[in-house]
């Protein structure tokens, strides 16, 4: 039932961009699994270019795997995340999928149309859009003080400053470290020679 | 009647040369109340099934399909508005009452569909010609499954799919439910809306003597199909497999 839906809800996203069609159509009868901790899901590749839900004995072609702290550096538009996505398989056809995914957009104002009304649905939309945002403004000001509190307040997080001075001063200990190691292995040497030296006299 | 030449009509065991009969008497009598009963009967879940049979086939305008054993056509229909204009669906069936029932709802819906009495063990098509080739509620009837098989492969395109929708293995825990619903409510439901009892006892039996989803798959495989995958539907009332020829 699910799997019915799902790939109806997917025909439909695709029906909506259908630029992804000749992008997809290469790849038709080829599979690729979606891992995120612990849920996995695979698609499917029509040779409409159109996507479903893999069957139970599929066999995947590639598999994209990503961790749920990873997918939600991700959603926060995290430019870095993305090279620590883990790609097998058939890697051409992975990323090409997960791009198509990712450009994908559900055109929310097509569907309720149909049953409000285009001015209706604009309206809904644009609600809707205004809501998104304003959630979006008070999640990053949430953070943005909560971050603030922790750093100022009562630390429990380091500042950015400290955490440069952190590292500036662990690179200055690596780099004397590494020059106290080569003195002591010069001394060293020097001892062994003076040694040898005495050693050779007697 | 020795081992080879015997095959099964339900549970009951026939002569090989028989089942196509037997099988073709059930259809004709079923034939002007099928639709009626296959709605009854899955509650309208069929018309589900073969939705999203379509879906999976990946049919696109221009696409030439073959729709075996596809007696009132509900699946020609589908896919006659897919491949639009310039692509074509042929409509066969091996029971003339049920392919009449299908050619009339074509012609009623305005549809250009070809329809064509034949046997699916000997198809009367050159090889590589189809790009989709399906078989709903059919294959289970078919005295030789494999010939059957054999046959859609050699006429499918290379690339081309095959999909087999069949009833299949239902999920063990349903079993009981469902042994209760084919073998005690469906003959009745059968009586009541198609006056035909025994059609319907043969249509519950039949479903247990066809092959489950890992069999068929098999025999897909062996019919020289690449890439088979199957559907559970409905708990593995139904399975759709699809398959490539490559």
């Amino acid at each position: 039932m699910l799997t019915g839906l799902s790939t109806r809800l997917l025909q439909h996203l695709i029906a909506q961009n259908s630029w992804a069609c000749p992008l997809l159509q290469p790849h038709a009868g080829k599979c690729v699994a979606f891992k995120l901790g612990f849920f996995s899901r695979s698609l499917t590749i029509l040779e409409d270019g159109s996507l479903a839900i893999a069957g139970e004995s599929h066999v995947a072609d590639a598999s994209v795997s990503l961790t749920p702290s990873l997918a939600l550096r991700l959603l926060s538009g995290d430019e870095a995340a993305k090279r620590q996505v883990v790609i097998s398989g058939d890697t051409q056809l992975a990323a090409e999928l997960a791009k198509v995914l990712a450009a994908m957009r559900w055109d929310f104002e097509d569907d309720a149309s149909k049953l409000v009304g285009d001015v209706a649905a604009h309206k809904i939309g644009q609600t809707l859009r205004g809501i998104a945002a304003t959630g979006k403004e008070t999640g990053s000001n949430l953070a943005a003080m909560l971050s603030e509190y922790w750093q100022e307040e009562m630390p429990l997080i380091a500042k950015k400053r400290q955490v440069e001075a952190f590292n500036s001063d662990v690179d200055t200990l690596r780099a004397d470290l590494a020059r106290f190691e080569k003195k002591f292995a010069k001394l060293q040497q020097q001892l062994n020679e003076h040694a040898a030296a005495k050693g050779s006299q007697a | 009647m020795s081992n080879e030449q015997s095959t099964h009509f339900g549970f009951k065991t026939v002569a090989e040369g028989e089942k196509a009969k037997k099988v073709g008497e059930v259809f004709h009598s079923v034939a002007s109340k099928y639709d009626l009963m296959n709605d009854v009967m899955s509650a309208g879940l069929h018309r589900t099934w073969k939705r999203f049979a379509v879906e999976i086939s990946g049919v696109k305008a221009g696409d030439t399909v073959l729709d075996i054993a596809g007696g009132s056509g509900d699946l020609s229909k589908l896919f006659a508005q897919k491949v639009g204009a310039s692509g074509r669906v042929i409509l066969t069936d091996i029971n003339a009452s049920m392919l009449s029932v299908g050619r009339d709802r074509m012609l009623d819906a305005g549809l250009n569909v070809p329809t064509l009495q034949c046997d699916a063990e000997k198809l009367p098509f050159p090889d590589g010609h189809f790009d989709c080739v399906i078989v709903a509620f059919g294959l289970r009837n078919m005295t030789h499954k494999d010939q059957a098989l054999a046959e859609m492969q050699r006429v499918l395109k290379v690339g081309g799919r095959l999909l087999v929708l069949e009833f299949s293995k239902v999920w063990q825990p349903l079993s009981k439910l469902y042994d209760a619903y084919s073998f005690k409510l469906l003959p009745i439901m059968g009586k009541l809306f198609a006056k035909d009892a025994d059609s319907y006892q043969y249509l519950a039996e039949s479903i247990r003597m066809h092959p489950d989803q890992e069999t068929l798959k098999k025999m897909m495989e062996e019919a020289g199909l690449a890439k088979v995958d199957y559907y559970n539907l409905a708990a593995g009332v139904v399975a759709l497999h699809k398959g490539y020829k490559i």
